[in-house]
C-alpha cells in the first residue's frame, strides 16, 4: 500500500475552554468597517455612497472583476459613513434592522443553486475564504462521489465550528439536503475531532436514519482539519500538486460554511455575521460571540470583559496558523473564527539557535516536506540554485500549518522562512 | 477601547512545544549519568579524573575558540559537555590525563568549531576525537581489567572472541554489569540501557534506531558463526551499546529522516561486523560510525522523504 503511512501530526494543547459556551450575540457596535478583500480573488467593488441608508443583508459591494470574487453585504443597519477601495464604513442606527425586501431565493435548478452561492457572499469559513460558488462550480464538470464536511476544528482555542454543530445542526441538515439535490454525491462524510463528543453525538443521532451521511470521529491531532490531512484520513485519497480536489470526485466544505449556505437558501440572509471564539490568557471572560462582520476586534474583546492583563500578541484565528493583528481597530472578517489574546508572558519571542539537524520538523510535517531545506536554501546567494532547490523540495505545497516550527528545538522561524521561500518563487515566475 | 497596547506582530505559529537544543543536550547528559557512575564504581577514581579532564578541556577549548573568532560564547548549549563526557567514556583507564585533554581539544576545535560550531560538524566530535587518539596514543587501545573483579583472562571479551577463547569469557552477569576490561563507559550494559530508555521516553531518540545497529551486528554474527552465544557476547562487548545509543544517534552527523537514521544504523552494524570479523582491529564501532558520518549525505539522498502530493501516481 503506497499510503500505508499515517500522516504526521503534532499534539498541541487544545485550549478549548469555550467549547461548551453557548454563542452570544454581542451588543451592536456603533460602527463597522468592512474590508473589500476578505476572500481569495478580486476585491469587491462598492455600490453604495456616503450617506446612503443600509439594512442588514443589503448589498454594499458587488463582485470584482476576476476569476473569482465575492459580494459583500451590510452587517448592521445605519448610514454609510465612508466608502473607499479598501473598505466601507457604516455608522449604526442602533436598530439592527434586517432588509425588509429580503426573501428566500428561488432554488429549483443547479443554476439557481450556484447563483445563490454567488449572491450569498459566503466564502470558505475554514480559513481559505474561497468564494463558495467557485467551489461548487466544479459540480458542472466533475462527478462528485463524496462531500467531506469539515468539522475537525483542530486549531487550539477555536470552538466556533463546534458551536455551529451543536447549536445550528438543523441548518447542517438542510445544507446536506440541498447538496443532495444539486450535487448528488454518494456519501456525505462529516469529519469531527474526537474532542467534540457533544457534536459527534448530536449529529450521529440526527443522521441515524440516513445511510448516505456518515459522521466520522477523527483523532484529535493537529492539523486534522487541513485539506490533505482530512482527505487522507477520511477517504484515503491524496490530491497531487496542481490537481483539483473535485477531479478526485471529492469536495470539502466547512460545517459553518454549509450552515450559512442553508440559512441563505432558507431566508435569503447573506453572510453578515460570524461566530468568533474569543479566548486566550489575556481575555477576562472567554466567550463565543456572534459579531457583525466589520466589528473591530477591540470591541469584541470589550464584549468579553476586556483584557485581564497587558496583551502581548492578539491573533486573528488560532495560535497555530493565525495572524497577529497590529491594531485592535482591525475588523472581524468573513473567515474569522477565533480571536486569541495572549499575555505578554506567553508572547515572548523565542531566540533562534543553531539548527541541530535533528529532523523533528521533517518528522512533524503532515505533507512530508523538508522545512529545514527551505530555510537552508534561503541562505544560498545564487538565485537560480535557490530556485532549483526550493522547487525540487516542493515548497509551494507548504500550507503553513506550523507543525515544523512548533516542534523545532532550535526555535527557528520555519514557517516565516517557508513563506519567504514561496514568495521568492512567485517573484521568480514573473 | 483604549488602543495604546504594544502588540507584537510575528509569524505564526504562536505556540511552541517548549523543547530546546539545550534541553536535548541536558537530556543526553542525564542519560549518560548511569554510565558515568558505573564507570567510577567499576574502574575507580581514574574514571572521574578522565571525565573531569575531558569536560574541562572541551569547555575551555570551545570558550577560547569563541574568543579568538569573536563569536558569542556557545558553551551554554551544553554540547561541549556532551562531547567531553562521551569522549571520556570512550577511553580506558590506561590513558593519561594529558592525552585525554588533547583528544578533547581536538574533538571540539578540529571536528566541531572550525566547521562552524554545533550543527555544522560533519562527523561526531567524540567519535572522531577517539579515532584520532587511537592513532595518536597507544594507550587508547590497551585495557586492563577493573580491580574489583578476578577474571581468567586479562584480555577484553572482544579479544577473547577474536581468538576463539570462549572459556575465558566473563559470565553473562559480568557482561551486563560491566565487570570486565574495556573503556570506562562502554562495559556496563545495564547503565547504558537505562540511558537508552530515558532518551526514548524523552523522545530525544527513537528506541529502534540504536536497536537497528545492535540487531544488525547480532544477526550478522549469528548467521556467520551459527552460534547465538557468540552473537550475544559480540553485542554486549566493546563499544556497541555506547556507540549505538549515544553516538550513532547524534543529530548533527546522521541523516535527517527517521528512515535515514535506521539505514545509517544498519550500515554501521554491517561495517562493525566486517571490522570485527575480518580486520586486524578487534573493535569497529567507532570506525563504523565515523565512516557512516562521512556517508551521511548519500544516505540522506537515498532516504529523502517523498512529499505527500508526489506519491501515488
Amino acid at each position: 500500500m503506497l499510503f500505508s503511512k499515517k500522516i504526521s501530526a503534532v499534539h498541541v494543547p487544545h485550549c478549548k475552554s469555550t467549547q461548551d459556551k453557548h454563542s452570544v450575540r454581542i451588543a451592536p457596535p456603533e460602527s463597522v468597517t468592512i474590508p473589500m478583500s476578505m476572500h481569495s480573488g478580486a476585491p469587491a467593488v462598492p455600490v453604495v455612497a456616503v450617506g446612503d441608508h443600509v439594512y442588514i443583508g443589503q448589498l454594499i459591494a458587488k463582485e470584482g472583476e476576476g476569476r473569482v470574487s465575492s459580494p459583500i453585504h451590510a452587517s448592521i443597519s445605519g448610514t454609510v459613513s465612508a466608502v473607499g477601495e479598501k473598505s466601507i464604513s457604516i455608522k449604526s442606527d442602533g436598530k439592527m434592522e434586517i432588509d425588509p425586501q429580503m426573501k428566500a431565493p428561488k432554488l429549483e435548478t443547479l443554476d439557481d443553486f450556484l447563483d445563490g452561492c454567488r449572491k450569498s457572499g459566503i466564502v470558505g469559513l475554514g480559513g481559505a475564504a474561497y468564494p463558495l460558488h467557485g467551489k461548487w462550480e466544479a459540480v458542472r464538470k466533475n462527478k462528485i462521489e463524496t462531500v467531506l464536511i469539515n468539522g475537525a476544528e483542530c486549531e487550539p482555542y477555536c470552538t466556533a465550528d463546534n458551536r455551529t454543530m451543536v447549536e445550528d445542526y438543523d441548518h447542517i441538515k438542510q445544507g446536506i439536503e440541498i447538496l443532495k439535490r444539486f450535487v448528488g454525491a454518494k456519501e456525505y462524510v462529516i469529519g469531527i475531532e474526537a474532542n467534540k463528543p457533544e457534536a459527534i453525538k448530536l449529529l450521529t443521532d440526527l443522521f441515524k436514519d440516513d445511510s448516505s451521511v456518515i459522521v466520522k470521529s477523527l483523532e484529535s491531532v493537529y492539523p486534522q482539519g487541513a485539506k490533505q490531512v482530512l482527505l487522507w484520513n477520511a477517504t484515503g485519497k491524496v490530491v497531487a500538486a496542481g490537481q483539483r480536489l473535485a477531479s478526485l470526485g471529492v469536495i470539502i466544505t466547512n460545517v459553518t460554511t454549509l450552515a450559512k449556505m442553508a440559512l441563505y437558501f432558507e431566508t435569503g440572509m447573506p453572510l453578515v455575521d460570524k461566530c468568533v471564539s474569543v479566548d486566550g490568557s489575556a481575555i477576562k471572560e472567554p466567550k463565543n460571540i456572534i459579531a457583525p462582520i466589520g466589528t473591530s476586534y477591540g470591541y469584541c474583546i470589550e464584549q468579553c470583559g476586556g483584557f485581564s492583563c497587558e496583551p502581548g500578541r492578539v491573533i486573528e484565528g488560532g495560535p497555530m496558523m493565525g495572524r497577529t493583528i497590529a491594531s485592535l481597530d482591525e475588523p472581524v472578517i468573513k473567515a474569522t473564527n477565533g480571536l486569541v489574546a495572549m499575555s505578554q508572558a506567553d508572547s515572548v519571542i523565542l531566540e533562534p539557535t543553531a539548527c541541530l539537524h535533528c529532523g523533528k520538523c521533517v518528522e512533524a510535517c503532515p505533507l512530508d516536506l523538508n522545512p529545514v531545506a527551505y530555510s537552508d536554501a534561503l541562505d544560498i546567494d545564487d538565485e537560480d540554485k535557490r530556485e532549483l532547490i526550493l522547487k525540487k523540495e516542493d515548497v509551494p505545497q507548504c500550507m503553513e500549518c506550523g507543525c515544523c516550527a512548533y516542534v523545532c528545538p532550535a526555535h527557528r522561524p520555519l514557517v516565516a522562512n517557508n513563506r519567504a521561500a514561496k514568495k521568492f518563487l512567485r517573484g521568480r515566475r514573473k | 477601547m483604549a488602543n495604546n497596547y504594544n502588540l507584537i506582530t510575528v509569524s505564526s505559529p504562536h505556540f511552541h512545544n517548549g523543547s530546546s537544543g539545550r534541553r536535548i543536550m541536558l537530556d543526553v547528559i542525564i542519560a549518560l549519568i548511569p554510565a558515568a557512575i558505573a564507570a567510577v564504581v567499576i574502574f575507580g577514581m581514574k574514571s572521574l579524573a578522565l571525565m573531569a579532564t575531558c569536560i574541562i578541556a572541551a569547555i575551555a577549548a570551545e570558550s577560547l575558540f569563541d574568543v579568538i573568532v569573536k563569536k558569542k560564547n556557545t558553551v551554554g548549549d551544553l554540547s561541549a559537555i556532551v562531547t567531553g563526557l562521551l569522549l571520556a567514556l570512550n577511553l580506558g583507564t590506561e590513558v593519561a590525563l594529558w592525552e585525554a585533554a588533547v583528544g578533547s581539544v581536538f574533538a571540539i576545535v578540529f571536528v566541531k568549531c572550525i566547521f562552524g560550531g554545533l550543527g555544522k560538524n560533519f562527523a561526531n566530535p567524540a567519535i572522531t576525537g577517539r579515532v584520532f587518539m587511537i592513532i595518536a596514543f597507544g594507550s587508547v587501545t590497551s585495557f586492563v581489567n577493573p580491580k574489583c573483579v578476578e577474571l581468567v583472562s586479562s584480555a577484553t571479551p572482544l579479544a577473547n572472541l577474536a581468538q576463539g577463547a570462549m572459556d575465558q569469557l566473563p559470565t553473562v552477569g559480568q557482561m551486563l554489569l560491566g565487570l570486565h576490561g574495556g573503556t570506562i563507559g562502554e562495559t556496563c550494559i545495564i547503565a547504558l540501557v537505562l540511558g537508552w530508555v530515558y532518551l526514548s521516553v524523552r523522545k530525544v531518540i527513537k528506541w529502534y534506531v540504536p536497536a537497528a545497529f545492535i540487531a544488525t551486528v547480532f544477526v550478522l554474527f549469528l548467521v556467520f558463526t551459527g552460534s547465538p552465544v557468540v552473537a550475544f557476547y559480540e553485542i554486549l562487548s566493546g563499544g556497541l551499546f555506547l556507540g549505538a545509543i549515544f553516538m550513532a544517534t547524534d543529530y548533527v552527523s546522521t541523516p535527517i529522516t527517521v528512515k535515514g537514521k535506521v539505514v545509517f544504523c544498519i550500515c554501521c552494524g554491517i561495517i562493525t561486523f566486517i571490522i570485527r570479523k575480518f580486520c586486524a582491529l578487534p573493535e569497529g564501532v567507532s570506525f563504523s560510525i565515523l565512516i557512516m558520518n562521512i556517508l551521511t549525505p548519500w544516505v540522506e539522498k537515498l532516504t529523502h522523504n517523498v512529499p505527500l502530493d508526489r506519491r501515488g501516481k
